[in-house]
């Protein structure tokens, strides 16, 4: 049974990184009718801003700051960095398309995907990186729940994974800005016929999804996973597949999909072969979209008849 | 305004493109007088100054193992530099990016097999890759000498033209089990098998030879792609001694030592020789290497010191980059002399089984058996020490 939870809290903390991606994914698609391809590649960016932020305040294990402090830093200045990143890529890269069919975004999404990964290259060398989380944020630290140890730096991924998810939901549902934002989801023009400036909303959707993205990026250095300018292309399809599972537009069905994938990854490991790990995960999505193709928690599209 | 914006980020992008497309191909720089003289030593006795021509050195020179890559690369213009002050001759690099990867391996050798000028290949660095290129440089009758490919099956004759200057997992397996097992005394291991060419090579044969010894082994398959290591780490069970992982990125390797010490296990990380990296720095881990810690060869002191001026600091990667450049050249200037003309890739092959490097860096000499493999190499054990130094113990 220990074994079990073990491995259920493990696919919890995974799942949590596959959700704030999801979210991502998800907000934009909810509100633009489109997939983000370099969304993976932002994530990847948000992995970098954080590391070199933490270098630039000492390193792992000399800090100039307090470590709770320099964390938060990193957190901010990740989510801000991505952000603006997002931002900039849908100024440029896709609000030109925005009229255009809708392959000709996805092809420059694609692009945009390639792009980053070289300027990541370019910008921050080859080199894998590590956080080195342990050294400031010791494994033996957390708590323990029926027997299983859950660290810090788990407990931060997974609360800071729904705290977002409700931040998101609340601004989607109860702000100024949600309500632009789903109106320019069911209809452009009509939003606009409303006085609301479109480009704008388009802008904040990009910013927040690419922030979400951003704080993936920092909780999944702290959780050690190697760093380098190729992170974003699994990560972007398990987090794209997650909000499919979920049900694409739905915010909690992001995180649903993405707790599901996880917690599948880590069974399949646990009771099957690791090898097939990331195989069944993507067999069981094709499972759910057969026998429900808007996803667990996607609600059927409104057909104009 | 708008414009200015446009066309700068326009010119920002074609120059992002231009210098991903610059970091495809350069050629050798210079290199210092004290390291040729080291080259000149295991050199043939003739100067030939018409002997010429362009090897590939096909290494990871981005993506996850870049920073072998690199050294390896550097390694190899280091022996350009010194083999062509010492000979005369004017050999020269053309940079091969593999990545690691298997499928980007196969489509720079079919570069590689069109372009003429290249007589012979150092590399691939991977077993898979090794394998990948096979077929195409058979064809093109090309001669390639890999510096870090260990999976025994690659000189079983599918590969003509294949050498390598290191020792097979034939040798390492039983040499690091042999460690294991005796001088550690571990009971219970766990390996964990990452599934490529090389993953699969070195776990058959180190849980052979440990199962041989008596030792109680459990296997734990892992795909390449995996990210996070805290689901296997918990199938490991709490008697065990040893977890011997078979990646080929260090990094991962450190990722499995915290996820065990995360877990509260006791089990020591014992890396195979894809994990001799900076990156893989866990005090009281051990991993092994094809190659010696070059720092303590008399006959390595000038290359070193020469690298190091140059380049900086080099694990165990790199100098055996510098013995199969020497291997190619050789070859090459034999092929030169003999003929009376430039260097050909069928001279380059038809001379490559007759290397002969005397007191190369590796600390022996150099010759290849009628496989393609080194005669009498062995494989080193080093442990990390509380500075994340590997520190040779065997």
């Amino acid at each position: 049974m220990q074994y079990f939870l073990t491995q259920f809290a493990n696919g919890v903390v995974f799942g949590g990184v596959y959700a704030l991606i999801a979210l991502g994914y998800t907000l934009i698609y909810g509100v633009l009718q489109f997939l983000n391809l370099a969304h993976g590649e932002v994530y990847m960016m948000g992995a970098f801003f954080g590391f070199f932020t933490m270098t630039t305040l000492g390193g792992p294990s000399m800090s100039i700051l307090p470590v709770p402090l320099m964390i938060l830093i990193m957190f901010l200045v990740a989510m801000g960095g991505s952000a603006l990143l997002g931002i900039g890529i849908e100024r440029f890269a896709y609000r030109p398309l925005r009229r255009s069919s809708r392959l000709a975004p996805l092809i420059s999404a694609l692009g945009v995907s390639l792009f980053l990964q070289s300027a990541a290259l370019l910008l921050f060398s080859s080199r894998v990186r590590l956080y080195d989380s342990n050294l400031f944020l010791s494994v033996q630290s957390g708590i323990t729940v029926f027997g299983v140890h859950i660290d810090t730096a788990e407990i931060m991924v997974v609360v800071g994974a729904l705290l977002l998810m409700v931040i998101l939901w609340f601004l989607v549902n109860r702000t100024n800005l949600g309500r632009a934002m789903r109106a320019v989801a069911v209809d452009q023009d009509a939003a606009v016929m409303n006085g609301i400036d479109v480009d704008r909303t388009v802008v904040w959707t990009f910013g927040i999804a690419s922030a979400l993205a951003g704080a993936a990026g920092v909780m999944s250095g702290l959780l050690m996973y190697p760093i380098d300018q190729y992170i974003g292309v699994f990560a972007g399809l398990k987090g794209f597949t997650a909000a499919v599972l979920g049900g694409i537009g739905s915010i909690p069905g992001a995180m649903l999909g993405g707790f599901l994938l996880g917690i599948t990854e880590a069974m399949v490991t646990a009771y099957l072969n690791p090898t097939y790990s990331d195989f069944l995960a993507f067999f069981i999505l094709v499972i759910v979209l057969l026998v429900r193709p808007r996803g667990l928690l996607g609600r059927p599209a409104l057909v104009k008849v | 305004m708008k414009k200015h914006v446009v066309l700068g980020v326009s010119s920002l992008a074609a120059l992002a493109l231009m210098a991903t497309g610059c970091a495809g191909s350069s050629s050798s720089s210079t290199s210092t007088e004290a390291a040729a003289e080291t080259a000149a030593a295991s050199a043939p006795a003739s100067t030939a100054p018409e002997c010429a021509g362009t090897i590939a050195v096909m290494a990871p020179l981005t993506g996850g193992a870049a920073s072998i890559g690199q050294e390896q690369l550097n390694f190899a213009k280091l022996a350009v530099d010194d083999f062509n002050m010492a000979n005369g001759s004017m050999y020269k690099i053309f940079e091969s990016d593999t990545q690691l990867d298997a499928g980007q391996a196969s489509t720079q050798s079919t570069a590689i097999a069109s372009d003429n000028t290249i007589i012979g290949v150092v590399g691939p660095a991977g077993s898979q890759e090794v394998s990948a290129v096979g077929p195409t440089f058979k064809d093109a009758g090309i001669g390639y000498v890999s510096a870090s490919a260990t999976n025994p099956d690659l000189s079983n004759g599918a590969n003509p033209g294949f050498f390598r200057v290191v020792p097979t997992d034939a040798v390492q397996g039983p040499t690091d089990a042999d460690y294991i097992a005796t001088t550690m005394g571990a009971k219970n291991v766990v390996v964990i098998e990452e599934k490529t060419d090389y993953g699969k090579g070195i776990a058959m044969s180190v849980s052979d030879a440990l199962t041989a010894a008596g030792v109680k082994v459990t296997s734990i398959p892992v795909a390449e792609s995996k990210k996070s290591y805290d689901d296997v780490i918990a199938k490991v069970a709490d008697d065990t001694d040893v977890v011997f992982v078979t990646f080929q990125v260090a990094a991962k390797s450190q990722q499995v030592a915290q996820a065990l010490q995360k877990a509260g296990k006791k089990a020591v990380v014992f890396g195979s020789d894809g994990s001799f990296s900076a990156d893989f720095k866990t005090p009281g881990a051990y991993v092994s290497a094809f190659a010696p810690d070059i720092n303590g060869i008399p006959a390595a002191a000038s290359v070193a010191k020469a690298f190091t001026d140059k380049y900086g600091k080099f694990g165990t990667f790199g100098p055996p980059v510098y013995v199969a450049t020497q291997a190619v050249m050789q070859a090459a200037q034999r092929a030169c002399t003999t003929a009376g003309a430039s260097a050909d890739r069928a001279g380059v092959l038809a001379e490559l089984p007759n290397t002969n490097i005397a007191g190369s860096i590796l600390g022996g000499d150099i010759k290849f058996d009628a496989k393609g493999d080194v005669d009498g190499a062995k494989f080193y054990i080093f442990k990390i020490d509380d500075a994340g130094t590997a520190v040779t113990v065997q």
